[in-house]
């Protein structure tokens, strides 16, 4: 029995350029349903524009950035908010609501996407045992350390059941143990048939999570750039 | 949707609560004026309507004048246009008048009989500058003695000059109170738009945020929006019920003060509706202030991003 898996993502000859300087030349991939993918290179490789191109905070020069079955580049300022709605996101530096408490954070995701307040409750429950936050449920981000607020951070990604996850060096903040923990995480999401798209250079976690790599270089898909690692 | 967005309001607030008083103290200010200019402005109506609809005019008979007669002046005058409410006032009425004027010294009342007060007619004109030609035409009425004005008032020669002298004040009062709630209502404004404006300014951050996980436009605005209409509304109950309580304390002394105009409603419906269409207007236009100032703020930090 073979079953085809639907693309979620498409970058198609995607060029983007900052003033003179070319961020990304003609980078072409395509990532499927439930898959886990790393994007790697080196700082400045182009790595967090891939990630802004995906979300729509900026568009391409020429190419076409296509995310689940949407032209991205065609998104009007009205219709962008809905868009990014179905994706979840994970940022280095948190982004949590400084002062809110870690379940104001997640309800706040909740209200954003129209989710009825009767589920709110229920969602946050979930969402905060699933990444071991329960008992910090009333803390505020201040009184916690950086796992526990990039857990926030996925928690909240999580509680609107977003089609995929962007990760923006989620892991770049953390201790190798941290990191390990907040990982395992992403892996059991993974299991669970949610696509990762995870933007990172931290080479032991790349070693040790065997996953498909798309490693940018320059702007540039690297010669052997879109591999599985095994 | 709307909990989340009032806790944020709220929340905003206890952050930030000198600028929440600022906001607030400066907008009471303004309705508590604009209340009392609102009562001023109808007050002063009152008594102009009052002045101008008494009888301007009293046409004194001759004695010996017969009924028909007077029907028939009458019939005349009430077929003017100009004329209205004409009132026949016979020798006993004028008496019973007299006797009620002097009722503090019964001793005047008891010494005078009715005929030596002249039967007449009372009537008002629609416009004070038609008075002096309809005065000229009754006056050559046969029947007609004398032709007179209502009591002078304030060293005034006629009753024209009272009312015309209570118009310029009413208009001068009108626009100075007017003038004073429109500083104060661009003071509030600008108050407004500082205390958003520096709101957007402390939450870019969380804006931001907002906007990489899919908040719409109206969601980000929401709590902004929020803010500035209980801003506006508490400003509106303070200043309205600062200035009610400040008519109602002073009442009794202006009532007494004005006597029988009626510059103030004196049964309690009568006075709550007053006040209630204040609040309304006021509310309405508290509203108005807080959304445009909000909605002027959100777009002038937009546009500085």
């Amino acid at each position: 029995m073979s079953h085809e898996k639907k693309s979620v993502i498409r970058f198609d000859k995607v060029t983007k350029k900052f003033g003179s300087l070319k961020a990304l030349d003609e980078v072409s991939f395509q990532i499927e349903d439930g898959e886990f993918v790393f994007i790697t290179g080196p700082s400045g490789a182009g790595k967090t524009t891939m990630l802004k191109l995906i979300l729509g905070e900026i568009s391409p020069g020429s190419g076409e950035v296509v995310v689940d079955g949407i032209n991205v580049k065609n998104l009007t300022e009205k219709e962008l908010p809905y868009f990014r709605q179905k994706i979840g996101i994970v940022f280095q530096d948190f982004k949590v609501l400084p002062e809110r408490t870690v379940s104001e954070n997640v309800e706040v995701a909740l209200a954003v996407t129209g989710i009825l307040e009767s589920e709110w409750l229920e969602r946050v429950k979930h969402v905060l045992k699933l990444v071991g936050l329960s008992r910090q449920a009333e803390l505020f981000p201040s009184q916690l350390s950086g796992g526990e607020l990039q857990r926030v951070s996925l928690a909240r990604a999580l509680s609107v059941n977003p089609k995929f996850i962007l990760a923006d060096e989620p892991t770049g903040n953390l201790d190798w143990e941290t990191s390990d923990a907040i990982m395992q995480l992403f892996e059991k999401i993974n299991k669970e048939g949610k696509t990762i798209i995870m933007a990172t250079h931290n080479l032991e976690i790349i070693k040790k999570y065997k996953k498909r790599e798309i490693h940018i270089v320059d702007g540039r898909l690297a010669p052997d750039g879109d591999k599985i690692n095994k | 949707m709307s909990n989340i967005h009032l806790k944020t309001a709220f929340g905003y607030m206890r952050r930030a609560p000198f600028q929440a008083a600022a906001a607030v103290f400066v907008l009471s200010l303004t309705f508590f004026v604009a209340t009392l200019v609102s009562i001023l402005a109808y007050s002063s109506s009152q008594l102009l309507s009052y002045f101008e609809s008494r009888p301007q005019v009293i046409a004194f008979l001759k004695d010996g004048t017969s009924d028909t007669q007077v029907g028939d002046l009458q019939h005349k005058l009430a077929a003017n246009s100009i004329i209205k409410d004409i009132k026949y006032v016979s020798k006993e009425e004028a008496l019973s008048i007299y006797k009620k004027a002097t009722s503090d010294n019964p001793l005047l009342g008891q010494l005078v009989s009715p005929s030596i007060f002249p039967a007449s007619l009372e009537f008002s004109v629609t416009d004070l500058s038609f008075a002096q030609n309809i005065i000229d035409e009754v006056k050559g009425e046969s029947i007609v003695d004398s032709v007179g004005f209502t009591a002078a008032v304030g060293g005034e020669s006629n009753l024209n000059d009272v009312v015309s002298r209570l118009k310029t004040i009413t208009t001068y009062v009108r626009l100075g109170g007017i003038m004073f709630t429109g500083v104060l209502t661009l003071a509030s404004f600008v108050v407004l738009l500082i205390t958003i404006t520096m709101r957007m300014a402390t939450r870019r951050e969380e804006i931001e945020i907002l906007n990489l996980i899919g908040a719409t436009k109206s969601f980000i605005r929401s709590p902004i929006m929020l803010e500035a209409i209980i801003y506006a509304a508490v400003g509106v109950f303070v200043g309205w019920i600062l200035a009610f309580i400040a008519v109602l304390y002073s009442a009794p002394t202006l009532v007494s003060y004005f006597g029988e105009i009626p510059i103030l409603p004196r049964d309690t419906p009568g006075i709550l509706s007053v006040f209630g269409i204040i609040l309304g207007a006021e509310l309405l236009g508290g509203m108005i202030l807080a959304v445009s100032g909000s909605l002027l703020a959100i777009s002038r930090v937009r546009k500085t991003r």
